[in-house]
């Protein structure tokens, strides 16, 4: 501002260099900065995603993963697969739910855990709570449909939150369904 | 106007939620609980503030034809090297702001005081204003925060408060809940700023007749 106002200083030229030079500089502390942090970042993701699988399948030993099938985890414990990590997804009130569900070998789910998600806080987002999360141990997929009146055979949906019942639902039947029909392949 | 004075301005007279009516998006997306606005409310008062100092640094560079992209580049810059530091070493405050963090960028109360009063001062008061704008935009935050998690699942910052018996009204912690809270709230400080600028104006007239007073006693 304390500069001019004259036509030299705002001819189109200058005006361009002035916001791609500001465009530059902020890509070149960006970019320095990246690097710097991007290596604790990564840490951080993979340190977080080894704490989700331990969290969900406490007894395993160890995690393995599963040659040509995209984040599957084996959890091993004593050298045998005691349950499968997958990764789970569902279309949710306000956009995917991600999530990783624990599945045993005969297709009984474990637990899963919502990993991203943009639900409505005090609603939706009651999905990650315990009482509604634990509905789903030990079951198989047949078992899984959302229903508001609870019986044993299924899931009860979240008051003022069925759409993201059903995603839940929805991504942890298709995670039990495909890990059931893996270790169906694997015992032929 | 000296540094206390920028400061305090943003927190009632100024205030970006209550009397400018700024940025009401954000006071109606993350005030469904306390921790929430809270966070959101820090995040923004370190964005205002660090980009009122780079805006009033480099305010002689930047060609005033092209100040709104510039303001926008400079608060996106901020607003990612943010984003970043917390991905690598917090990543649990990540979690919770990762969401709203991206939508910083374009809260209208951080390009209006780069604006206003960036532009046009030197570091030092630009600080201030930040600071005080950030401050009173927090404030704000929290206070709808505290009332929507009160009413609506009777819990602050995630403790039961009321009895767990307590249903509370679905609307307060929905868009809607958001809206009526803010309305009251505005409403409650127009009110209170009428009362202050009323009995400024009496101060005002008192001290004149005061004057008048001692004027006639002099002649």
């Amino acid at each position: 501002m304390a500069h001019g106002h004259d036509d030299k200083n705002n001819s189109v030229i200058r005006i361009a260099m002035n916001l791609a030079l500001t465009c530059f500089i902020s890509g070149v502390i960006i970019a320095g900065t990246f690097a710097i942090t991007e290596p604790a970042a990564e840490a951080q993701r993979i340190k977080a995603k080894n704490d989700a699988m331990r969290e969900l399948v406490k007894d395993a030993d160890s995690f393995k993963a599963i040659d040509g099938k995209d984040g599957w985890y084996a959890g091993i414990k004593g050298g045998k697969a005691i349950a499968y990590v997958v990764p789970a997804q569902g279309k949710g009130y306000a956009g995917v739910i991600q999530m990783l569900a624990a599945v045993a070998p005969d297709g009984k789910i474990l637990d899963y855990k919502v990993l991203k998600h943009a639900e409505t806080p005090g609603l939706g987002d009651k999905m990650t709570e315990p009482k509604f999360r634990n509905q789903f141990a030990g079951k198989t997929a047949k078992d899984m449909e959302v229903v508001k009146v609870p019986t044993d055979k299924n899931i009860q949906a979240l008051t003022g939150a069925t759409i993201t019942s059903r995603a839940v639902t929805n991504g942890v039947r298709e995670a039990a369904e495909a890990v059931a029909a893996y270790s169906a392949g694997q015992k032929k | 106007m000296n540094y206390w004075e920028i400061f305090k301005k943003g927190i009632f007279e100024m205030n970006p939620i209550f009397r400018l009516a700024l940025s009401l998006c954000p006071a109606l997306a993350v005030t469904s609980n306390v921790f929430n606005a809270l966070g959101m409310g820090f995040v923004v008062m370190f964005v205002i503030t660090a980009n009122n100092i780079v805006v009033s640094l480099v305010r002689d560079y930047v060609n005033p034809k092209v100040r709104v992209p510039v303001f926008i580049t400079i608060i996106a810059t901020i607003v990612t090297l943010t984003q970043l530091i917390l991905e690598g070493y917090f990543p649990e405050v990540n979690k919770e702001l990762g969401l709203y963090l991206e939508l910083v960028v374009v809260f209208a109360i951080i390009l209006a005081r780069a604006e206003v009063f960036a532009m046009k001062n030197t570091v030092v008061p630009s600080f201030f204003d930040g600071l005080g704008m950030g401050v009173g935009f927090a404030v704000a935050m929290v206070f709808i925060g505290a009332v929507r998690e009160l009413l609506g699942p009777g819990t602050f910052l995630g403790y039961q408060v009321l009895p767990a018996s307590y249903d509370g009204p679905l609307i307060m912690i929905l868009a809607p809940g958001a809206f009526l809270v803010i309305g009251l709230m505005i409403g409650m400080f127009n009110v209170i700023g009428e009362h202050q600028a009323k009995q400024a104006e009496l101060k005002r007239r008192a001290a004149t007749a005061a004057g008048l007073v001692v004027q006639r006693s002099e002649a």
